[in-house]
C-alpha cells in the first residue's frame, strides 16, 4: 500500500508553539516555551523575564535577571484531546453537525535544565547560560477501530474489522549557549547558539482483527515505519531596553531553520530513503512590559509576533500572533498570573489539482502562580488551555477495508476533501519549574 | 467632635513644623533611603513599594513591605515622616471614584450600543448642571422627565445648584434621579480644566453563532431528490457533501473571531473624534485583508468628528461629521440602531438618548454617514441631518432572468450575521446552482439573496421642538430617504411566496401546488406589507416619514407620545390617510413607586426601517422567515428576521411598576402587557412580577413569576399556547462586595403541535405525529463574585439546565446566552485594573449541551434510501469561547 507515500506528498506543515498533535506528526511540534511564568502570562514575555528560561523567548532577558548565579529545572505535561468527526445530515439532507467517531486522549511530557552565571564589569554586566531543552517534539499516538455495521440497528456491538495505529516518538533537543551583555542596567543585547539534534520514528499500522482474518482469506497487516535524524544549528538574537523603571521594550529575531535530511521508509514490501525537509519559519517578536503603580505589584506584558510563513510556503500569508499577560502579586505575595494568546498557523491542502493554504486559529487562556521557599528557591506553575478546529483527510482511507464479506450493505469508499474529517483538538499544558537564585 | 478635629489639626501642624529634619518617605530618593539605618535591600524594598504599589499614607504601612520587621520600623520611625500625596491626574481619580458606574455602563453595552461611551465621557468630564436643557438632564442615565422638570424649574427661578446636597433639596426630584445625576454633573465653581483625552478599546470575542444563525448557515442548498427526479444519475456514487450549505461552502468552522478596535479622542466637552473598526465573526480581521478587500474594509470603518459649543449665552450648538446617531421622540420616526430591544419604554434602563450624537457603535446597516447639526436652548431644540451611505439589502430576481443584477428589485434592508462580499455570495450561488453536475438545472434556482451595499440611501431629516413651558414640548420630525434602486414587494398572483419559498420551476415558471402553497401562512402578511417605492398606484424613488411628538409634565406625572406616518399614496400633508403608528405613555413618580402605562398601535404597513418603537417582538417574528427557514429559497434571507431591529406591528396596553414598601420588601420591576399582533390578529397577554424580600441588607430572597398566553379568536386554529415560569433566587452579599447567588427556575410550556413538526415537508405528507405539547424545563445557577481587592475581581457561574424542548436565556456578566435543550455551562471572568489608565477583562466559557433528537443519514448511505436513516438519540456538543477586552484611557 502506498498510502503513507501519498500522505507525505500531502504533507501538512505547521508551526505550533504547543505540541503533541497528530496534525504535526511529520513536522514536529515546537516545545520551546518552558518558562512557567511567561506561559502563565499567555506566553507574553519578550520584553521582560525574571526566570532563566525566559531567555528562550529573548536571549537579552538574561541581562536583566536580578541574580548572578542560578539554575532552573522545568518539567511539563501536555494533555492532547483529539476528536475526529463526520458531517451529519438531518432528515431533510441538511447539514446539522458533526458526529465524533474517534476520540484519543494522550499525555506527553518534557523536561529542561539550565545553569546561569553573570559577572559585573564596571558599567557592563556579562551574563551567560547553558541549557538543555526540548525544541521540537514528535510524540503522538492515535488509535482507531474499524467496525462494520452489522446488528447496529438492534443495539448490538458490531464486530471489529481492524485496528489502526499511528505512533510517533522522538524529539529534537537543543543544547544552547546563551549570552547577554547589559549596559548600565538600561539596555541588553543577547544571542543564543543552539545545537539542535534528535531523531524521529513514525510508524503506522493497520492490524486486521481475528474476525476479519477468519472471514476473508489472505489479509495482510500493514506496517509502515519512517525514521529520521536531525542535526542543525540555530541562532537567535535579542534586544531588551528599559526606558524607565516602569517600561521595558524587547525584541527578538529567530531566522528560519531548514532541517534537511534523508528519511528512511520501510513497509511490508520495501525499504527506501527519500529527501525530507522540515522548515521552521523565521519570526520577529516585539514586546512591551509595563509596571504601573497598583495596590498589587503588577506587570503587564504584550507581545506581537510576526511569523514569515512564506519561508515555508509561498501560499502562506504572514502570520501575526498576539500575546497578552498580567502578573499581580496578591496580598500574601503570591503572584497570580493570567493571559491570553491568539495564534495563527497555516497548512496546505490539496484538493484534486488545486493546492491552497488554510489558516488555523488557536486561542489560549492561561493561569499560573508561584512561591518562594528557603529564600533562594522558587517554584512556578502554569496551566494553559488551547482549542482549535480544522478539517483533515481521513487518516486511514476506507477503501482499504472494502471486502464485501466484511460488510452487509455498504461499500466503503475513500473520502476526499469533499467530505473530510472535522477535527476538534484541545490541549491542556501544565509547566512547573524550580529555580535557584543566588 | 470639634475638639477632636482641633486637636488633630494641632497635631498635624506640630508634625509639619518638626518634619524638616525627617526624611519624607513619599519623596525621598533611593540614595536617601539607603542612608537610613537599615539594610540596603530593605531601603530598595521601601523605594519599590512606593514606586510600584502605592504612596505611603502612614509610617505603619512600612510593615506591609516584605522583609521590614517591627524592629526595623522602630528604628526608622523617629527618622521618617509621610507627607500627603494627592493624585496628580484628577481625571484618573474621578475614573476611580466612578469606576463602579463605568463598569455598569460597560455591562449594558449590548443594550445601549455606543451610548455608554457618551455617559462615560460625562462621568470623567461632567457637565454644568446649571446650564443643562431639559433634554440634557433627561438624557442622563436613570433620570425621569419629572426629575428634569424639577431641575429646570428651579434654575428658571434664578436659583442655582451648588452641590449634591443642594440638588437633593430640589423640589420634585426623586432620590434615584438625584443620586444618578450627581456623577454626571458639576455644580457652581467646580469646572474641570479642559484636557485632551485618549481612549482605545479592543474587544476579541469568539462566541459561537446562536442557534437560528447556525441553522440558517447549515441549511442544505441542493435538493438531491429533485436531481434524481430530473433523471440524472446523481447520487448513487456521490455522498452528500457538507459544501452544499453556506456553512460548508465557506468552511465556517474555521472561524475568525469578532474583533473590534475603537479609538476616541476628546478635548474637554468641545471637540471629539473617533474611529471604529469592527469585523463580525467569520469576517477577515483588518490585518489579514488583501488588496481586493481594501475597498470594503475602508468603507466599513466608522468615524466621526464632533464639535460642541455654547453660543449666544446658553444656546448649545453641536455639529457631527461622519457617523452620527439620530433619535427623536419615542423612536417611531427615527432611531438608527441595528439592535432590537423588547419593551423599550424609554424610561429607566431602556432609555433613549434623544437628539444628535456621535456614533461609534457596532451599528452598520442603519448607520448614518454624513453631517448633522443640532441647536438647542431652554425652549427650542432643532436638528438637521444628511446621510449618504450604501446599504445591504435582499435583492430578488424581478425580471425572472435567472440572474440577480442591478436591475432587480429590493425586498428589504437586511443586517447580515456575517457580511459576505458580493463576489463570495455569487460564487456560492453558482456552486449551489450548478452543483458540479454538467447539464443539471437546479429546479430550485436561487432567485433571492442578500447583497452587500446593494443600494445607496441618501437621507435628509430634521427635528424641531418648541417648549413653551418647562416640561412641555411639541416636536415635529421628518425624514426622506432617496434610493437608487426600487423597493418592490410584488404580491400579484402570489409571486412573492414563490420568491421566498423553495419552489419547483419548470420553464422558468413556478409550478403551482408546490411547497410554496403549503407553507404560506397568514402571519406572512407582514412580509407582503413591506413598503414598495413602486406599485400600480404610484412610482416613487423615496420613503418619507413624518411624525409629531409631545410631552407635558403635570405634578408628578409626565404624559408623552408620538404619532408617525409613512407617506404612501395619501395626500402628503393630510394626516390619517397613510400607514401610521402611535405611542401614548404616562409616567407617574412617587418616592417609592413609579407607574408606567403605555399604549401603542402600529399599522401593519407602517414599514419604517428606522422605527424602534416599543414592542414585544421584533418585526417578522413568527413569519416564514422565523419558523420555516428550511423552506426558504435561500436560507440567508432569514437574517431579515434574525437581526431585525424594527418593532412588530402591534396594538396593546402595557403597564409597569416598581414599589418599595419598606427596606425589607420591594416589588421589583413588574409589568402586564395585553396586545394584539396586527399581521394575524393573534391575541397575547404577558405578565411578569418579582418580589424581593430582604430581611437583612446582606440577604435578598427573590421570587419571580412570568406568564404568557397567545391565542387566536378562531377556535379552529390550534394555536393556544401558555408559558409559566417561576424563579426563586437567593443573593448573599458578602464583605468586600463579594457576592454569591443561587437561582432555580421552573418553566412549563403548553403548546399545540406546530405544523412543521407534524407534517412531512413534502406536499400531502402528513405522516408523523411526534410533537410534544407540554414541556417542563429546569434551570439552576450558582454565581459567585470575588474581589481580591478593588483592582482585581473574579466572577464565575455554573449552570445546569434541562429544557425538554423549551429554552432558557442566561444573562452572563456582559452578554446574553441562549440555552436550548439540556446541558451545563461554566464561565469565568477576570476583571483587572492594571493601572489607573488600563483595564483588562478576560473571560472563558465552556458549554456542554445536547441538542434535540435527530434522525440522520450517515454519509455513505444513498440519499434515496431513506430507510437507511440512522437514529441518533441526542447530539452532544461542547463549545469553548474566549473574550478579551482591553481599555486604555489617557
Amino acid at each position: 500500500m502506498k498510502k503513507t507515500g501519498l500522505l507525505i506528498l500531502l504533507i501538512i506543515i505547521t508551526n505550533q508553539i504547543f505540541g503533541y498533535s497528530i496534525l504535526n506528526r511529520f513536522s514536529g511540534d515546537l516545545a520551546e516555551n518552558i518558562d512557567a511564568r511567561t506561559a502563565a502570562m499567555g506566553g507574553a514575555g519578550v520584553a521582560e523575564g525574571s526566570l532563566l528560561f525566559s531567555a528562550k523567548l529573548n536571549p537579552a532577558s538574561l541581562g536583566f535577571l536580578d541574580f548572578n548565579f542560578g539554575g532552573q529545572f522545568a518539567a511539563g505535561i501536555m494533555k492532547n484531546d483529539d476528536n475526529r468527526s463526520l458531517p451529519m445530515y438531518n432528515f431533510f439532507d441538511g447539514y446539522i453537525d458533526d458526529a465524533t467517531y474517534v476520540s484519543n486522549v494522550n499525555y506527553f511530557d518534557h523536561y529542561a535544565v539550565a545553569v546561569y552565571y553573570a559577572h559585573d564589569l564596571n558599567d557592563f554586566k556579562l551574563s551567560g547560560s547553558l541549557s538543555y531543552a526540548p525544541y521540537k517534539n514528535f510524540d503522538c499516538y492515535y488509535v482507531e477501530e474499524v467496525r462494520n455495521d452489522e446488528g447496529s440497528d438492534y443495539d448490538n456491538y458490531p464486530p471489529l474489522i481492524a485496528k489502526n495505529y499511528i505512533d510517533g516518538s522522538g524529539a529534537i533537543n537543543s543544547m544552547s549557549l546563551t549570552a547577554a551583555v547589559t549596559y548600565l542596567s538600561r539596555v541588553a543585547l543577547g544571542f543564543e547558539i543552539a545545537k539542535l539534534t534528535g531523531d524521529q520514528t513514525l510508524s503506522e499500522k493497520i492490524l486486521w482483527s481475528d474476525y476479519a482474518n477468519n472471514t476473508v482469506n489472505g489479509l495482510i497487516d500493514t506496517k509502515e515505519r519512517t525514521t529520521r535524524d536531525f542535526d542543525e544549528m540555530r541562532f537567535k538574537l535579542g534586544l531588551n531596553g528599559r526606558l524607565n523603571p516602569r517600561l521595558q521594550l524587547g525584541f527578538s529575531f529567530t531566522p528560519k531553520i531548514e532541517f534537511d535530511q534523508k528519511a528512511k521508509f520501510s513497509n511490508n514490501d520495501t525499504t527506501y530513503t527519500y529527501e525530507s525537509i522540515i522548515t521552521t519559519a523565521s519570526n520577529w517578536r516585539f514586546g512591551v512590559s509595563y509596571q504601573p503603580r497598583n495596590i498589587m505589584r503588577t506587570s503587564f506584558n504584550v507581545d506581537i509576533e510576526v511569523v514569515n510563513w512564506s519561508d515555508v510556503n509561498d501560499l502562506y500569508d504572514t502570520g501575526i500572533n498576539y500575546y497578552v499577560g498580567v502578573e499581580h502579586s496578591l496580598k500574601n505575595k503570591m503572584p497570580l498570573r493570567f493571559g491570553f494568546r491568539y495564534n495563527v498557523d497555516y497548512r496546505t491542502l490539496n484538493e484534486e489539482d488545486f493546492i491552497y493554504s488554510d489558516k488555523i486559529i488557536s486561542p489560549t487562556f492561561s493561569v499560573g502562580t508561584g512561591f518562594v521557599f528557603m529564600e533562594k528557591f522558587q517554584i512556578d506553575i502554569s496551566g494553559a488551555y488551547t482549542y482549535r478546529k480544522y478539517e483533515a483527510l481521513d487518516l486511514f482511507m476506507d477503501s482499504h477495508y472494502n471486502y464485501s464479506q466484511l460488510w452487509n450493505e455498504i461499500e466503503p469508499a475513500d473520502r476526499g476533501w469533499e467530505n473530510p474529517d472535522q477535527v476538534s483538538e484541545s490541549f491542556f499544558n501544565v509547566i512547573t519549574s524550580i529555580s535557584y537564585k543566588w | 467632635m470639634r475638639k477632636f478635629l482641633f486637636s488633630m489639626i494641632l497635631l498635624m501642624l506640630f508634625a509639619l513644623s518638626g518634619a524638616q529634619e525627617l526624611l519624607d518617605l513619599n519623596k525621598a530618593t533611593l540614595e536617601e533611603l539607603k542612608q537610613l539605618p537599615i539594610q540596603e535591600e530593605k531601603a530598595e524594598s521601601i523605594y519599590e513599594f512606593r514606586y510600584y504599589i502605592k504612596f505611603f499614607d502612614s509610617i505603619y504601612e512600612l510593615r506591609d513591605i516584605p522583609g521590614i520587621t517591627q524592629n526595623d520600623l522602630n528604628i526608622i520611625k523617629p527618622l521618617v515622616m509621610v507627607s500627603h500625596i494627592s493624585k496628580t491626574d484628577e481625571y484618573a481619580l474621578r475614573r476611580e471614584q466612578t469606576s463602579y458606574l463605568i463598569e455598569r455602563l460597560g455591562s449594558n453595552e449590548g443594550f445601549q450600543e455606543g451610548i455608554s461611551d457618551i455617559w462615560e465621557d460625562y462621568l470623567v468630564t461632567p457637565r454644568n448642571i446649571n446650564k443643562l436643557t431639559f433634554s440634557d438632564v433627561l438624557n442622563m442615565p436613570n433620570t425621569s422627565p419629572l426629575d428634569a422638570a424639577a431641575v429646570l424649574e428651579r434654575i428658571s427661578f434664578g436659583d442655582s445648584i451648588s452641590s449634591y446636597s443642594d440638588l437633593r433639596q430640589t423640589e420634585g426630584i426623586s432620590y434615584y434621579g438625584a443620586s444618578n445625576l450627581q456623577h454626571y454633573v458639576y455644580y457652581l465653581g467646580q469646572e474641570i480644566d479642559r484636557k485632551l483625552f485618549f481612549n482605545y478599546q479592543m474587544k476579541y470575542d469568539d462566541n459561537p453563532y446562536e442557534e437560528a444563525t447556525d441553522l440558517m448557515y447549515k441549511e442544505s442548498m441542493i435538493n438531491l431528490h429533485a436531481i434524481e427526479n430530473s433523471g440524472l444519475n446523481s447520487n448513487s456514487e456521490t455522498p452528500r457533501i457538507k459544501k452544499q450549505s453556506y456553512w460548508g461552502y465557506f468552511q465556517m468552522e474555521d472561524y475568525s473571531p469578532s474583533i473590534m478596535n475603537k479609538v476616541r479622542l476628546r478635548y474637554g466637552n468641545i471637540w471629539s473624534a473617533g474611529l471604529l473598526q469592527y469585523n463580525r465573526k467569520g469576517e477577515k480581521p483588518l490585518l489579514f485583508f488583501d488588496d481586493a478587500d481594501n475597498k470594503n474594509y475602508l468603507k466599513d470603518l466608522k468615524y466621526y468628528a464632533n464639535y460642541e459649543r455654547e453660543v449666544f449665552g446658553n444656546d448649545h450648538l453641536s455639529i457631527v461629521v461622519g457617523n452620527f446617531r439620530a433619535t427623536f421622540g419615542e423612536g417611531l420616526v427615527m432611531e438608527n440602531t441595528d439592535f432590537y430591544n423588547a419593551r423599550k419604554t424609554g424610561y429607566g434602563f431602556s432609555k433613549r438618548i434623544t437628539g444628535i450624537a456621535e456614533d461609534l457603535s457596532r451599528t452598520q446597516e442603519y448607520a448614518l454617514l454624513g453631517a448633522a447639526v443640532q441647536w438647542k436652548n431652554k425652549s427650542f431644540n432643532g436638528s438637521l441631518f444628511f446621510s449618504s451611505d450604501d446599504k445591504d439589502a435582499i435583492v430578488y430576481d424581478s425580471n425572472n432572468d435567472g440572474v440577480l443584477d442591478k436591475n432587480d428589485y429590493l425586498l428589504s434592508y437586511v443586517t447580515m450575521s456575517r457580511r459576505f462580499t458580493n463576489e463570495e455570495l455569487e460564487e456560492a450561488e453558482n456552486f449551489f446552482q450548478d452543483y458540479e453536475k454538467p447539464g443539471y438545472e437546479n429546479p430550485y434556482p436561487i432567485n433571492i439573496a442578500p447583497r452587500r451595499d446593494a443600494f445607496n440611501e441618501k437621507l435628509v431629516g430634521g427635528h424641531i421642538e418648541y417648549s413653551p413651558i418647562i416640561g412641555t414640548h411639541l416636536g415635529f420630525t421628518a425624514y426622506e430617504a432617496v434610493y437608487d434602486r426600487e423597493f418592490v414587494v410584488d404580491n400579484s398572483n402570489d409571486s412573492l411566496k414563490y420568491l421566498l419559498i423553495k419552489t419547483l420551476y419548470e420553464d422558468g415558471e413556478p409550478v403551482n401546488g408546490n411547497d410554496a402553497e403549503a407553507k404560506w401562512r397568514i402571519a406572512d402578511s407582514e412580509i407582503a406589507a413591506l413598503y414598495s417605492t413602486k406599485t400600480a398606484k404610484y412610482d416613487n424613488n423615496f420613503r418619507r416619514v413624518i411624525g409629531f411628538d409631545w410631552r407635558t409634565v403635570l405634578n408628578n406625572t409626565s404624559i408623552q407620545g408620538e404619532y408617525a406616518e409613512l407617506t404612501v399614496d395619501g395626500k402628503e400633508y393630510k394626516l390619517g390617510d397613510d400607514p401610521k403608528a402611535l405611542i401614548l405613555s404616562t409616567y407617574t413618580q412617587f418616592e417609592n413607586l413609579y407607574l408606567i402605562t403605555l399604549y401603542r398601535d402600529y399599522d401593519l404597513d407602517y414599514d419604517n426601517p428606522y422605527s424602534r418603537g416599543f414592542s414585544e417582538h421584533e418585526k417578522f417574528d413568527d413569519t416564514v422567515l422565523d419558523r420555516y427557514a428550511y423552506t426558504l429559497n435561500n436560507p440567508l434571507i432569514a437574517d431579515v428576521y434574525i437581526n431585525s431591529a424594527q418593532a412588530q406591528a402591534e396594538k396593546g396596553i402595557y403597564i409597569e411598576t416598581r414599589y418599595r414598601f419598606n427596606k425589607h420588601l420591594t416589588i421589583n420591576r413588574s409589568y402586564l402587557d395585553i396586545w394584539e399582533r396586527k399581521s394575524d390578529s393573534r391575541k397575547s397577554v404577558r405578565f411578569q412580577g418579582e418580589l424581593d424580600y430582604r430581611p437583612i441588607y446582606a440577604l435578598s430572597m427573590r421570587l419571580k413569576y412570568k406568564h404568557q398566553q397567545n391565542r387566536y379568536d378562531d377556535d379552529a386554529d390550534r394555536s393556544l399556547s401558555k408559558t409559566n415560569e417561576t424563579t426563586g433566587k437567593i443573593v448573599v452579599n458578602l464583605s468586600n462586595f463579594d457576592r454569591i447567588s443561587l437561582e432555580y427556575r421552573y418553566t412549563k410550556v403548553w403548546f399545540p403541535p406546530y405544523t412543521y413538526l407534524t407534517n412531512d415537508p413534502e406536499v400531502g405528507g402528513n405522516t408523523i405525529a411526534q410533537a410534544q405539547s407540554l414541556l417542563n424545563a429546569d434551570y439552576i445557577c450558582v454565581d459567585y463574585t470575588h474581589n481580591f481587592n478593588k483592582n482585581l475581581k473574579v466572577q464565575g457561574s455554573f449552570i445546569y439546565w434541562n429544557g425538554h424542548g423549551a429554552s432558557h436565556w442566561d444573562w452572563e456578566d456582559m452578554e446574553i446566552d441562549f440555552l436550548g435543550e439540556k446541558g451545563n455551562k461554566l464561565w469565568l471572568a477576570l476583571n483587572t485594573k492594571i493601572s489607573d489608565n488600563l483595564y483588562l477583562t478576560l473571560k472563558y466559557r465552556v458549554k456542554h449541551y445536547k441538542t434535540r433528537e435527530y434522525e440522520w443519514r450517515a454519509w455513505w448511505n444513498d440519499v434515496g434510501e431513506l430507510g437507511d436513516l440512522n437514529y441518533l438519540d441526542r447530539v452532544e456538543k461542547t463549545e469553548h469561547s474566549f473574550r478579551l477586552h482591553l481599555d486604555l484611557r489617557l
